[in-house]
């Protein structure tokens, strides 16, 4: 009775995933873009604590988008598994 | 009577299986919303964005692991203490299709609870536990209340 509504819904709901995942990607982008000018300039004109917190936070960007697109779809595989039939 | 139990609950039951599914999504959408804020937040140095996201990431799974796990729980020892058949006759088959409904209503209701409180954080806002537990609790005690009417009913009623 609900399926055509919950696919019309999944549907959006890929579609947001899409997007989002998308979005993810160019906002990591500008920010290793970023951090690459950082540790350039530092390294241009001998600033090694810029070079250093650069080198960092892509790193840490890095790190970021792997829990994003490794970590995150486990956890709902594992959400999905506990999907609970009705309790009535 | 039990005819119209049955439909009634199979529609209840397929509404709370789209629901569960829609959830599922939703929690993926709400769990990249809040990545995506990480990343942008890290990216700018917003150090309590960072935080903030970090603890509603947590609040997500919290709040999926308890729509999952908890709820069912809940239904299942709250429908066990309904009286289903107080008497005997017409008044039977009442509370029996009563304490079926209520069961249900309720289970739903509290699904739908945690499913807005999903929403909103898939939409990147906070994901408020307070607000699904505050629901959940009205309906825990709207089915408290219902286990005590139904025998009151029937001993109004008339029992044989």
């Amino acid at each position: 009775m609900f399926e055509p509504i919950m696919e019309q819904i999944l549907t959006i709901a890929r579609d947001a995933w899409a997007f989002m995942a998308g979005l993810l990607i160019v906002v990591a982008l500008l920010g290793g873009l970023y951090y690459i000018l950082q540790g350039t300039a530092g390294m241009a004109f001998g600033g090694s604590r810029m070079t250093s917190m650069a080198i960092i936070g892509v790193v840490g960007l890095v790190i970021i988008v792997l829990f994003a697109f490794l970590f995150l779809p486990q956890l709902g595989e594992m959400l999905k598994g506990f999907q609970p039939q009705p309790p009535f | 009577m039990s005819e119209v139990s049955s439909l009634l609950l199979t529609f209840l039951r397929e509404a709370w299986i789209a629901l569960a599914g829609v959830f599922v999504a939703f929690a993926f959408l709400a769990g990249i919303a809040q990545m995506l804020r990480v990343g942008s937040a890290s990216v700018l140095g917003a150090n309590l964005w960072v935080w903030e996201s970090i603890s509603a990431l947590i609040s997500i799974m919290v709040l999926g692991l308890f729509a999952f796990l908890g709820i069912p729980q809940i239904v299942n020892a709250l429908q066990s203490t309904l009286p289903g058949a107080a008497g005997c006759g017409p008044i039977s088959e009442l509370g029996v299709l009563a304490s079926g409904l209520i069961g249900g209503l309720a289970a739903l209701r509290m699904l739908k609870a945690a499913f807005t409180t999903m929403l909103f954080a898939s939409m990147g806002g906070a994901s408020s536990l307070a607000n699904a537990l505050v629901e959940s609790g009205e309906a825990l005690f709207g089915m408290i209340l219902a286990s005590a009417a139904i025998p009151l009913a029937a001993w109004f009623l008339g029992t044989c």
